[in-house]
C-alpha cells in the first residue's frame, strides 16, 4: 500500500497541489474580502476567486508622500507634548497648534501644514529652543498611520470594495502613501481624499414625552484643538481631549460660551450630579431620558456621552468658557482615536502631496475589462507556440504532452497562489506568468534531453543518475533566477515587485514541485514498456 | 511534417578570433548606439513617463482627424501623440497616447487640467497617468539600483556555481550583452524604457544565463570531448531558446493586435535578447570556453 506512494510520491505532491490550487480558485471563501454592504459573490470578480488589479479592472492608483517636515531626536527639557507643540507653533506665523504634532516615543516634532517651509520649521524650532538632531521632509509614523487609517475609513465608507490604502519607502527612506481603488476614476478618487467629512456635536434632551435634539452645538470649526487620544492613567476607559474656541468676534458669542449656555439650558447640570449619572440615549430609536451630547459624523450618531459632573458644575457656574477644555470620554481607546479621527473630519492629519511629488494613475473600466480578456488570450497563444515548437523538436507525444502539460500545471499552481494571497493580477504578473511558462519548459527541455541521451534508459539507475545530472543545472538556473529577481521583491517599484514575485514563486514550485514530477512521469513513460 | 534541427555549427573551422568576432561587434555598436543616445538625449534610452515625469492620457475618438483635434484641444502643446490604430474587434476606435512632459512652473492640478480640456473637446478618456518629476527620478534610481543589484547578484551566484575564472566571466559577459543589445535596439525602434521593460530586461538575465549555465557544465563537469559537449549542450540549448522566442514572438504579435503596449514591449525585447543569447552564447561564450579549455591548458 505505501509502496507506490513512496514510488510516485511526486507525482502524487503534482496531483495536490492542482487539487489545492482548484480550492483556492473556485471554492468559496477564498475569494475577495467583501466591502461592507456587499456580498461574497458580489464582490468576486468572475467566476474564479482570483482578484484584479488596476491594470485589469480598472481603477485609480495615488502614491504621494505627505506634505510635512520632522525634527527627529528633539530634546523636550520635561517639557508636556502639549507645551512643546504650542511653544512651536506660536513660533510659525502660518500654522497652528493644529498642524504642530509631538509624539514623544520618537522624539520627534512635526509640522504639518503644506505651506511651512523647512526653514521656517528649523527657525521656530530654533526659538523655541528645542534642540534636535535633524529635520527630515515628511511625517512621524504615527501620523502616516492615522492618515492610513483615516483613508481607510473613507474608502470602507464609501462602498468601495478592494479598495487599499498602504505606505511604502522608496529607495532614498522617503514614505509614500499608496492607494488604490479599482473601478473608480483618477477624480473621484481625488476627491474621496480630499474631501472634509462634516462633524459636528449635538445635544439630545428628553423634552416631554419625547426626545428633541439640538443640532450643531459644536460644529468643526469650533475647535480650537483636538487632541490625539489618550487612555486613562486609572482604570480602563480613554478620552480625547479638545479645547474650544473661547474668542469671538465683537459683538458675538463665542463658541466656548454658546455651547456652555447650551449645555446649563438643556439641564447638563442637574442630570450629572454623582459620578454614577450616565448618558442614557439608546442608539437604536435616538431616545433619551438623560441630556446627552452626540458626535454626528456626516449626519450619522456615531457616539453619545455625558458629562463628568465637576465639569457640569464648572458650566454651571460660567466658569469653562475660560478654558473650553474637556475630554469626550469613551469605554476603549479603539474608540477615542476613532473619535479623535473623526473631529479631525475627513481631513487627513496631513496633506497627501499628489501634485508635486506624487503619481496618480486611473485605467477606466472598460479598458481593464478589454485587457483581461486580450492577456488571456495572449497566454493561451503563447502556451500554444511553445507547444508546437516543443512538438515539432521531439516529435513525440509521450515526451511532449506530459512537457506542456507540466507547464500549465506551473501556471495553474501560480494561479491558485494569486487566489490564495489575494494578490491582485496585473499585467506584468501576466508577463511573470508567461516567463514562467517559457522557463518552466527550458527546464522540462533540459530534462528531457539528457535523460535520453546516450541510447536507451532501461533502469531506474541509469534514469536517476541522468535526472540528477540535469536537476544540478536546473537549480543552477533557478538560483540565478531567484537572485535576480530578488531585489525587485522588496524595492518600491510599484508593478515590478508582482513580476518579481510572480516569476519567483513560479520557480519555486516548478524546482521543488512540478520539474521532479515530470521527470517521474517521463521516467515511468520511458522505463515501463 | 517539419522537424527542427539544431545545425551542427563546425567549430574547427574558424578561430576563437573568427567566432568572438561577430558578437563582439555587435556589443560595440550596441554600445555606440547606448553612448550616441546618451550624448544625443542626455539619456541612455527613451525614458517612459515613469521615468520623466509628466501627464499621459488615453483618449479614444471615433472622428476624423483625431491627432489634429488633439493638438488644439489642450491649453499646452502635447509632447507626443501617438495613435495605437483600432484594434480588429468591432466597435473598437482608435486609441491616442497623448504625454505632456512635467511642467516646473505649475504642477498643481495639471492632469485634472487635462483630462478636463480632452473631455471639454469631446474625447473620451480611458485612462490617466500622472508622474511627478521628482518622483520620477527617484524611480528611475531605484530601478537602475535594481537591475545593477540583480546583475551583480547573477555574478556572484556564477562564480559560486563554477569557481574558475574564464569560464564563469564568459557567462556574466554573455548576460551583459544580452542585456545591451536590446537596450540598443529598444533606442532604434522607439521602445520606451518603462517599469515594464526593465521586468523584459530582468527576464532577459534569468533566461540567458540559463543557456550558458547549460553550456559551461556540459563542458566542464561531463566527460566527453570539446566538441561532443558543445554539441551536446547545443542540442538542448538552441531548443529552449527556440522556445521562448517563439513564446515571445506570440505575445509581441498578439499583443501588438490587441493594443496592450506593456506586453508587446516585452515580447520584443525578449525577442531580440534571446536572439542575441543565441549567437553570444554559441560563438563568444564556446569560444572563450575553447580557448580556456586548449590554451589556457584548462587542467
Amino acid at each position: 500500500m505505501l509502496e507506490p506512494i513512496k514510488k510516485n510520491w511526486r507525482i502524487l505532491l503534482l496531483v495536490v497541489v492542482v487539487i489545492g490550487s482548484s480550492v483556492a480558485l473556485f471554492a468559496p471563501g477564498f475569494g475577495p474580502e467583501p466591502a461592507p454592504g456587499e456580498n461574497a459573490s458580489e464582490a468576486k470578480q468572475g467566476i474564479t476567486n482570483l482578484q484584479y488589479g488596476l491594470d485589469l479592472a480598472g481603477g485609480t492608483r495615488v502614491r504621494a508622500p505627505l506634505s510635512g517636515y520632522t525634527a527627529t531626536g528633539v530634546a523636550f527639557g520635561g517639557d508636556s507634548p502639549g507645551a512643546v507643540a504650542e511653544a512651536v507653533a506660536a513660533e510659525l506665523d502660518n500654522a497652528s497648534t493644529r498642524n504642530v504634532g509631538v509624539v514623544p516615543e520618537e522624539s520627534a516634532v512635526e509640522v504639518t501644514e503644506p505651506s511651512v517651509t523647512e526653514a521656517q520649521f528649523r527657525a521656530a524650532m530654533d526659538a523655541a529652543g528645542y534642540e534636535y538632531e535633524q529635520i527630515r521632509s515628511g511625517v512621524t509614523s504615527e501620523t502616516r498611520q492615522e492618515t492610513i487609517n483615516v483613508i481607510q475609513g473613507k474608502i470602507n465608507e464609501a462602498g468601495l470594495s478592494g479598495g487599499t490604502v498602504q505606505q511604502v519607502q522608496s529607495i532614498t527612506g522617503e514614505y509614500f502613501i499608496l492607494v488604490e481603488v479599482p473601478g473608480q476614476g483618477r477624480q473621484e478618487v481625488i476627491d474621496l481624499l480630499e474631501e472634509r467629512g462634516t462633524v459636528r456635536i449635538d445635544i439630545a434632551y428628553p423634552e416631554g414625552n419625547g426626545t428633541a435634539v439640538q443640532e450643531g452645538v459644536l460644529i468643526q470649526d469650533d475647535f480650537e484643538e483636538i487632541g490625539t487620544a489618550t487612555q486613562r492613567d486609572r482604570g480602563t476607559g480613554a478620552y480625547v481631549p479638545v479645547t474650544v474656541r473661547n474668542t469671538a468676534p465683537d459683538g458675538e458669542q463665542s463658541p466656548a460660551h454658546a455651547f456652555q449656555a447650551a449645555v446649563v439650558q438643556r439641564g447638563f447640570p442637574q442630570a450629572y450630579e454623582s459620578r454614577g449619572d450616565t448618558c442614557r440615549y439608546n442608539p437604536e430609536t435616538g431616545e433619551t431620558t438623560t441630556p446627552c451630547l452626540l458626535l454626528v459624523v456626516d449626519g450619522d450618531v456615531v457616539n453619545s456621552f455625558g458629562m463628568a459632573p465637576d465639569l457640569a458644575d464648572s458650566m454651571a457656574r460660567g466658569s469653562w468658557a475660560e478654558t473650553g477644555n474637556f475630554r469626550l470620554t469613551t469605554g476603549n481607546f479603539s474608540e477615542a482615536r476613532s473619535i479623535s479621527l473623526n473631529l479631525r473630519a475627513g481631513a487627513l492629519p496631513a496633506e497627501l502631496d499628489i501634485s508635486g511629488r506624487g503619481t496618480s494613475s486611473s485605467i477606466s473600466a472598460a479598458q481593464g475589462e478589454n485587457f483581461r480578456t486580450y492577456s488571456l488570450v495572449i497566454g493561451v497563444l503563447s502556451v500554444f507556440a511553445v507547444a508546437g515548437m516543443v512538438f515539432l523538436r521531439y516529435r513525440e507525444p509521450r515526451v511532449a504532452l506530459p512537457m506542456i502539460v507540466t507547464a500549465l500545471v506551473e501556471v495553474y499552481a501560480l494561479l491558485g497562489f494569486a487566489a490564495l494571497l489575494g494578490y491582485p493580477l496585473e499585467l506584468a504578473v501576466i508577463a511573470g506568468f508567461i516567463a514562467v511558462v517559457g522557463t518552466g519548459v527550458d527546464d522540462l527541455v533540459i530534462i528531457a534531453d539528457e535523460v535520453m541521451s546516450e541510447g536507451e534508459v532501461n533502469s531506474r539507475t541509469v534514469f536517476d543518475s541522468r535526472f540528477r545530472r540535469a536537476f544540478w543545472v536546473i537549480g543552477a538556473a533557478a538560483a540565478t533566477t531567484i537572485i535576480a529577481m530578488s531585489p525587485l521583491m522588496v524595492l518600491s517599484l510599484g508593478d515590478l515587485s508582482g513580476f518579481a514575485i510572480f516569476t519567483v514563486l513560479g520557480v519555486l514550485i516548478g524546482v521543488l514541485i512540478t520539474r521532479p514530477a515530470y521527470g517521474d512521469i517521463l521516467r515511468r513513460l520511458l522505463t515501463v514498456k | 511534417m517539419v522537424a527542427i534541427e539544431v545545425p551542427a555549427i563546425n567549430y574547427t573551422d574558424y578561430s576563437n578570433r573568427q567566432l568572438a568576432a561577430v558578437p563582439l561587434a555587435f556589443l560595440v555598436l550596441a554600445l555606440a548606439i547606448i553612448g550616441g543616445w546618451f550624448v544625443a538625449t542626455g539619456a541612455p534610452a527613451n525614458l517612459g513617463l515613469e521615468f520623466t515625469g509628466g501627464v499621459e492620457l488615453r483618449v479614444t475618438d471615433d472622428g476624423d482627424n483625431v491627432e489634429q483635434r488633439i493638438r488644439t484641444a489642450f491649453d499646452r502643446e502635447p509632447d507626443a501623440i501617438q495613435t495605437i490604430p483600432a484594434q480588429t474587434l468591432p466597435g473598437d476606435d482608435d486609441v491616442v497616447v497623448v504625454t505632456f512632459q512635467a511642467s516646473q512652473n505649475d504642477p498643481e492640478g495639471l492632469a485634472n487640467d487635462l483630462q478636463g480640456q480632452a473631455e471639454a473637446a469631446g474625447f473620451n478618456t480611458t485612462a490617466v497617468d500622472q508622474v511627478s518629476p521628482s518622483f520620477a527620478s527617484d524611480t528611475a534610481r531605484t530601478a537602475l539600483f535594481g537591475v545593477a543589484l540583480a546583475f551583480f547578484g547573477m555574478s556572484v551566484l556564477v562564480f559560486a556555481l563554477f569557481r574558475t575564472f574564464i569560464p564563469s566571466l564568459a557567462v556574466i559577459a554573455s548576460a551583459f550583452s544580452d542585456l545591451v543589445i536590446p537596450i540598443a535596439a529598444m533606442n532604434l525602434l522607439g521602445i520606451e524604457m518603462t517599469l515594464g521593460t526593465i521586468a523584459a530586461l530582468l527576464m532577459i538575465i534569468g533566461y540567458s544565463v540559463d543557456s550558458d549555465i547549460l553550456l559551461n557544465d556540459s563542458v566542464l563537469r561531463r566527460t566527453g570531448g570539446f566538441y561532443e559537449s558543445v554539441s551536446r549542450a547545443m542540442r538542448t540549448g538552441v531548443t529552449m531558446t527556440l522556445t521562448s522566442i517563439a513564446a515571445m514572438v506570440v505575445m509581441a504579435v498578439v499583443a501588438w493586435v490587441f493594443g496592450i503596449g506593456l506586453l508587446r514591449d516585452i515580447g520584443i525585447i525578449l525577442s531580440v535578447g534571446l536572439c542575441a543569447d543565441l549567437m553570444n552564447t554559441y560563438l563568444m561564450n564556446v569560444s572563450l570556453l575553447r580557448w580556456y579549455k586548449f590554451e589556457e591548458g584548462g587542467r
